[in-house]
This record gives structure tokens, sequence and C-alpha cells, in this order.
């Protein structure tokens, strides 16, 4: 009893090792890969041209003016009627050369006006992509040379901010614009282009994932993926719409995306790593409906501030909930899926977290949000791990159809060997059926001929019973030799050699053959005729020449053939043959009369023709009166397959 | 046509069978008849005996104890054209009697006929009938039937064969009295046994130019 349940604890206790000594690489890995990004992230932000810092500024806001040093947080959460206005100078110094300057700025939040010595070059909210905060988009403007002037000038940034983030302006560059433009078009490809390549990703990923759903419905998991890329996708290329925008309630849906689309994602990772979607699991869409129903129905600033509070938190539950997930599935399953997805979750995580602190300003940055950017991690690792997957399966498949052809193969030779051996048993049979039959039908007349003639030899006679007896006896051989032909089922063909040794018979008796064909194609053909058929026919009509010769002192024989009935189908052929002798006794009448020896043995005659008859399924009529005997066979419509009849 | 005087200038017969019962049978048969009759029982004895004299008639067995009877057939036909030839069979098994109408036979006996059929088939024979029986026709036109995978046996030259000669040799093996297929196909009766003969000759005509083929092949007539 004891033993039955230590068993379990030991193999409970491997298995805890196991996973343990899987669990350790791989938690040691991820906090590799954590410091390797947080590395990253510092050495990240492209650096700026300090020689043409301009970060001297004053602030004019909600009335209070002071002076201040970029890059800097306003306490602003929402404001467009009045933003926070900083002005600064800066020196221009021609010296001849004819370069353009352009003023740079590579982060702010949310929305800038610069101004030149009061004229204004450039409005940021024009530009989509630049009012997105999590973009982390630069903005350049060539100044025209004609509002510059030698020594100091004049630069003004108006800040828009509409939260729930504070507003906040990174340091600002003011130089030639050659010296700039490299820094600027840096930041562009990390921060504006790579995330439209990574966008284009994951819509491709979305159809994919859609036509691999609706090719395969019954696994949901491809059509939630489809559906959080999807998701994706469109948040990535619809344009925000700018506060005071026409339509704010695109900017709730907007907004409502990157929870809803983390949720999916979670659902995914549960359903391809084989858990089972739990029942509570449905409140991890909470959030991002709340966030969708606040934008529909009220006005901002709220919806940016339910965001803030339940959005951003939801991406870093699932996020967290992911990483549970994969890690799990990395110890049980050690596959490259679960191994790379596990990986991206942490780099992502990572990166949330950076953004996390920034946000609450716990460390000083310059707001430079990376979560959307290390989403494409995600991404690749997903579509990795799908292709993968994929690829397995194929493997799969390939081998699984190698085996069936196998197995397939083997069945066929294993069905050839048993077709091979049932025709052999099949051939044996009718080799032994027909051995049978020849047996039966020498015994009947050759056998007992041979036999006949040992007994004359034996008592010396000599002369004709003996030469009867042989003559009968090759006439037997022939005509068993015969049967064995095949006439097509045409018993004209038998019948045609009968008549030639039944002419042969009655010559010496001086009995006149008389042959008549009634109709002209004399018979009907019968498909199904077999040897043993055309055997007992040929004996009976023998039979009746015979009783003719011996018993009846017939000058006469006639036989007709001819085909009764019309139709084809009710066609039965008829053989009658008739002799001018003086009859017999019929069977019954011939033992009322207690007659001789000869009476007996037509008596056996006339039975053994009956039961040869009946065999065949023919009918037999015989008529015997002084004046002559006549034997009409019927043959059936269609003879018996069998030879069961007679046994 | 002379005989039918009653003249005893007697036909020639050549019997070959080795085995003396059958032959004593046959030959008293033919003697009683009224023919001359010389046997030989192997195809040595045979040879010599045609050395002498060509008979009018060759009865000749197929199995012999030093030979095949077909060999005799074949050279008796081409040295002596006018001969008849016959084969005597014991079943009539339709294979052996082909082969042997193919080198040149016209008609088979069977040891058992009684001696009066004996008789009578030769004096047919000489008469220019040739015998053929219910199976030996059947044979023949199962063989034109069969074009597509050569039955094995002798070849037959059956393509030359006419249509009407095929319905007679159906009529044949059907049974049908002469006088039924004259009837049948519109012919007078008298031309039925014709036909037959011609039958034969075709059939015997295809191995002649085989044999001179093979004679021009083996080197021994240069054309």
């Amino acid at each position: 009893m004891s033993e039955v349940v230590v068993e379990p604890l030991v193999t409970a206790k491997a298995r805890r090792r196991l996973r343990l000594t899987r669990l350790v690489p791989y938690v040691l890995l991820q906090v590799l890969i954590v410091i390797a990004c947080i590395l990253m992230l510092r050495l990240m932000p492209p650096d700026d041209p300090d020689d043409y810092a301009v970060s001297e500024f004053s602030l004019r806001e909600n009335g209070a003016t002071q002076a201040v040093t970029l890059p800097h947080y306003t306490s602003s959460r929402y404001s467009l009627q009045d933003p926070p206005l900083y002005s600064g100078p800066f020196t221009f110094r021609a010296n001849g050369a004819q370069t353009a300057w352009s003023v740079f700025l590579p982060r702010f939040s949310n929305a800038v006006e610069v101004a030149v010595n009061g004229v204004v070059i450039l409005d940021s909210r024009r530009d989509d992509t630049a009012n997105r905060p999590d973009r982390n988009t630069p903005q350049i403007a060539v100044i025209t040379s004609s509002l510059l002037h030698d020594g100091s000038n004049q630069l003004t940034v108006r800040l828009f901010v509409w939260g729930p983030l504070k507003g906040f302006l990174d340091t600002v560059y003011v130089g030639p614009d050659d010296a700039l433009r490299p820094t600027y078009e840096t930041r562009t490809l990390l921060f504006v282009t790579l995330p439209v390549v990574f966008s284009a990703w994951q819509s491709l990923l979305a159809v994919i994932l859609a036509i691999m759903w609706l090719m395969r419905r019954r696994e949901p998991v491809y059509g939630v993926l489809a559906l959080g890329m999807l998701i994706g996708a469109l948040q990535a290329f619809v344009p925000p719409p700018v506060p005071p925008a026409p339509y704010p309630q695109l900017a709730a849906i907007l907004l409502a995306s990157a929870p809803i689309e983390s949720a999916l994602v979670v659902v995914f990772a549960t359903l391809f790593f084989g858990w089972r979607w739990p029942r509570y699991g449905m409140l991890l869409f909470v959030p991002g409906l709340s966030i969708l129903l606040v934008g529909l129905i009220a006005s901002q600033p709220l919806p940016r501030i339910v965001f803030l509070f339940l959005g951003v938190p939801t991406v870093g539950l699932c996020l967290m909930l992911l990483a549970i997930i994969v890690t799990n599935a990395v110890i049980k399953r050690q596959d490259a899926a679960s191994f790379t997805f596990g990986c991206a979750v942490t780099i992502v995580l990572t990166c949330w977290f950076h953004d996390m602190l920034s946000v609450f300003d716990i460390v000083p940055d310059d707001r430079t949000f990376v979560t959307r950017l290390s989403y494409s991690a995600m991404l690749v690792a997903i579509g990795a791990g799908l292709t993968w997957r994929f690829a397995r399966a194929l493997n799969q498949v390939d081998s699984f159809a190698g085996q069936l052809i196998a197995r397939v193969r083997e069945a066929e030779e294993r069905l050839k060997a048993s077709f091979a051996r049932e025709e052999e048993r099949a051939r044996a049979e009718a080799l032994a059926n027909e051995r049978t039959r020849l047996m039966r039908d020498l015994h009947d007349g050759l056998g007992g001929q041979l036999v006949s003639i040992v007994a004359l030899s034996e008592r010396g006679t000599d002369g004709a019973p003996i030469a009867d007896a042989a003559r009968a006896a090759l006439k037997d051989l022939r005509l068993v030799i015969d049967s064995m032909d095949d006439i097509g089922g045409d018993l004209m063909l038998a019948l045609g050699s009968w008549r030639e040794r039944a002419a042969a018979q009655l010559r010496p008796h001086d009995i006149a053959l008389d042959w008549h064909v009634a109709t002209p194609q004399g018979l009907p053909l019968h498909p199904e005729l077999r040897p043993w058929h055309v055997i007992q026919i040929v004996r009976i009509l023998d039979e009746a020449v015979t009783n003719a010769v011996k018993h009846a002192k017939a000058r006469k024989i006639t036989v007709t053939i001819e085909t009764l009935g019309g139709a084809p189908q009710d066609r039965r052929g008829v053989i009658r043959i008739a002799d001018d002798g003086q009859g017999f006794a019929l069977p019954d009448a011939g033992a009322a009369n207690g007659e001789a020896t000869g009476a007996s043995q037509t008596a056996r005659g006339l039975r053994n023709m009956k039961s040869r008859a009946c065999r065949c399924g023919a009918a037999l009529e015989i008529d015997s009166s002084p004046s002559g005997t006549s034997v009409r066979l019927q043959l059936p419509q269609r003879f018996p397959d069998s030879d069961t009849a007679a046994g | 046509m002379t005989e039918q005087d009653g003249a005893p200038a007697a036909i020639t017969i050549l019997l070959v069978e080795d085995d003396a019962p059958t032959c004593w049978r046959l030959q008293d048969a033919l003697v009683k008849a009224g023919y001359e009759v010389r046997t030989a029982g192997t195809l040595g004895q045979a040879r010599q005996a045609m050395a002498a004299r060509a008979p009018a008639v060759l009865l000749t067995d197929l199995r012999l104890p030093d030979g095949h009877g077909i060999e005799l057939i074949r050279e008796t036909r081409q040295r002596f054209p006018d001969t008849e030839i016959m084969v005597i069979s014991a079943l009539g098994d339709e294979e052996s009697v082909i082969s042997a109408i193919t080198v040149g036979a016209t008609g088979y006996l069977l040891k058992d006929a009684f001696p009066t059929d004996i008789a009578t088939t030769v004096r047919e024979l000489v008469a220019g009938h040739s015998p053929i029986s219910a199976s030996i026709a059947r044979f023949i036109v199962r063989r034109t039937q069969t074009t597509a995978a050569p039955p094995p046996g002798p070849l037959l030259n059956t393509a030359r064969l006419t249509p009407r000669e095929i319905d007679i040799l159906w009529g044949i093996a059907k049974g049908f009295s002469y006088a039924e297929i004259a009837s049948h196909l519109g012919l007078s009766r008298q031309t039925v046994p014709g036909h037959i003969k011609n039958i034969y000759r075709k059939l015997e005509v295809h191995t002649r130019s085989e044999a001179v083929f093979e004679a021009v092949q083996q080197g021994l007539i240069k054309l």
C-alpha cells in the first residue's frame, strides 16, 4: 500500500527537479536579455548635435512667466486654448556662407508650433504621425533666410498638450541644416520608418492568420491572433484625430485598441500552448471595452485619463500573464516556438517597464517610448513560431504519409498473396471437381466396359461380344474427350459429333439414321452449358439409340432437333429420337408382367436416362408402343449450375 | 474410274501401322474389299516400300517406332503428288489429324471403324472425296476465328478460306447433312464435297509453300 503512495511522490519530485533544471537556465537567460535591453535603451537615443543646443528659455504658462532649462516638463495636462509658450534667443552668424539654418526638435509632446522672430515656420499638428506620443516623432524645419538677421534672434515654441501626460519639450537645436539633418534622419528612421515596416509586417501576419483561420475553423487560436493583429495594424495606420477633431470617438477606438490587442494576444498564447481558457478570462477584455465605452460617451480628456489608468496597466498585466504562460510552456515543451516567444515577451516587458518609469517621472528621461517598437520583436517571434510549427506539422504529415504508403504497400502485398492463395485454391478446387467428374464419367462408361471385356475374354468368349464391349469403350472414351471441348454453349456442335458416332454405330445393323433439324438455328445457345451437361445429354441420346438397336428391332431411327417458343427468353430446345421398332413395356407394366432380363435392363436404362435428364434440368418423356418408341428430351431454359440434383 | 469395271488391276495401298493386331484388322478389311495391300511396321520399312513403287493410297499411323508419320506424309506428298494420303488414328484427335492435313493428308480413318466403313472411306477418298468429321470441321473454323492470339498447334492457312467454305464447315460441325447445308446456302448437293476438297487443298497449299521456303532456306533447292 505504502509503495503505491510513495511511487507517485518520487516521480512528482523527479518531475519538479526536472522542471527546476529547465526553469533556472531559462530565467537566467531572460535576466541577461533584460540587462541587454536596459543597456540598449541607454544607448539608443541618437546623439544630438550639442553645439547647436538652445536650452535657456523663458516659459509663460497660465499667465505666469519663469525661466526654464530644456528638457522641460510642464505641469499642464490639457492646454489647447492657451498653451505653454517657450521663448528664447539664439545667435545667428552669417559668416558669408550660404548654408540654410534649421530648427530641430528631437522630442516633444504632444504638438508644437515653432516661430522665428514671430513668424511661424512649423506646426506639427498637421503631421499625423507627429501627434502620436508613443511614436517619438522628431521635427525639423528650415528657417527662411530672410527671417534671420545677424546676431540675436528670437525663437518661440508653443506646446500643445492634450494629456493625460504632462507636456514635455526636449532640448531644441538651431543651426546649419546639414549639421542637424543627419540626426533628424536617424531619429526618423528609428521612430517613424521602422514602426511602419513593423506595422506592415503585422498587417501581413493578420492576413496570413486570417486565411489560416478561414481554412481551419476548428482552431480558433489563429482567428484570435488574426483579430489582434488586425486591430494593431488598424491602430498603426489610421491617423489619430488632432483635437479639436470632428470625430473624437475615433480617438477612443484607437485608445482602446492597445489593451484589447494585448488581451487577444494572451488568449492566443493560452490556446497556442494548449491551455484551457479560464472561465474568468474574459475579464481581461473589460479595461479595453471600458475605455471604448468611456471614449464613445464622454468627451476629452476623460478617455485619455481612463486609458492611462486602465489601459496601460492592462497592457502590462497582459505582458506579465504572457511571460508566465510562456515560461510554463518552455518548461513543459522545450520547443523552439515557446522559447523564441518567451524571449520576445521579456523584451517587450522590459520596454514596458521602462516606459512606465518614464511616464510617471520616476526615472528622469527624455520620454522616449519604446513599448510599441519592441512589440515588433513579439511579432517576429509569433511569425517565427507559427512558421516553425507549420513546418513541423508538414514534416509530421510527410512522415505520416510515408508510413501510410508503407502500410498500404504492405496491405497490397498481403492482399496479393491472399489473392494468389485464393486463385490457387480455386484452381485446385476446379481441378479436383473436374477430376471427380471425369472419374465418374469414366467409371460409368469406360470402366464398366473394360471390366466386361476382361470378363468376356476370361470366359474364353471370342468374337462379337468382346468387340462390342471394346468398341463401346472406345466410343465412351471419345465421348468423354469430346465433352471436354469448349463448344461455347452451342449444343449443336456436340450433337454434330454424336451424329457421326451414332451413324457409325447404326451402319452395321443396317439401321438408317434420319437426322432432321427442324429449325434453321437448331438449338438455342446456352452460355451456362458445361461439359458435364453435355455428357449427360449425349448419354441419354446414346441410351435411346442403344435401346432401339438392342431391343426394338428398328429399321430406322429419326432424330429431330428443334427450338420451341418464339421470344428469346422462353425458347426451349427439344431433341426427339423415334424408332419404328416393336417397342417395349414401360417399367411399371414390365414389373407386373414379370418379364425376363431384357426388360429389367431396359428398366435400368430408362431410370438412368431419367436421372441424367433430371441432373440437367431437362424433361424426359418416353412413349413406347408396338409401332415404335419415342424419346422426347426438352432442354431447360437455363442449365443448372451444380450437379447437386442427383448427388 | 477404270476400277469400276471390276478388273483385278487393283488399287495398291501401303498400310503403315506398328501394332500388329490393328494392322491385320485393317489389312483384312481392305483385302476383303479388293485392294492390294502392302504393310510396313516402321518408318524405315515404309520408305523402303515406297522406294520401289508409289502406292495409290498411303494409310499411315502417326506414332511409329522410328519416327513420326508426319514426315512420311510430307515426303510422300512431295515425291508422289498423285498418291492419296490418309491418317489412321485411334481417337480421331483433331490436333494430329489437322497436322497431317497440313502436310498433305486428305482424310483420316479411325482404327476401330467397322470393316465396311474402312473400305467405304478409302473408296470415297480414291473417288475424290475428302472425308471430314464434325469435330475436325469445328477445329478448322475455330482457327479461322481466333486471329488475336494463334492457339498452339499446327498453323492453318485459314485466311484463304472463303466465307462460303466456312459456312459449310460450320454446317458440318453442327451435324447438318450435306443436303441441309446445300439447301441453307442455296447450293447444289454435289458441290459441297467439292468445297471440302478445296478446303483440304487450301490448308495443304499453305504448308507446301512453307516447305519450299524452308527448302530454299536450308539450301536444298536453288531458285
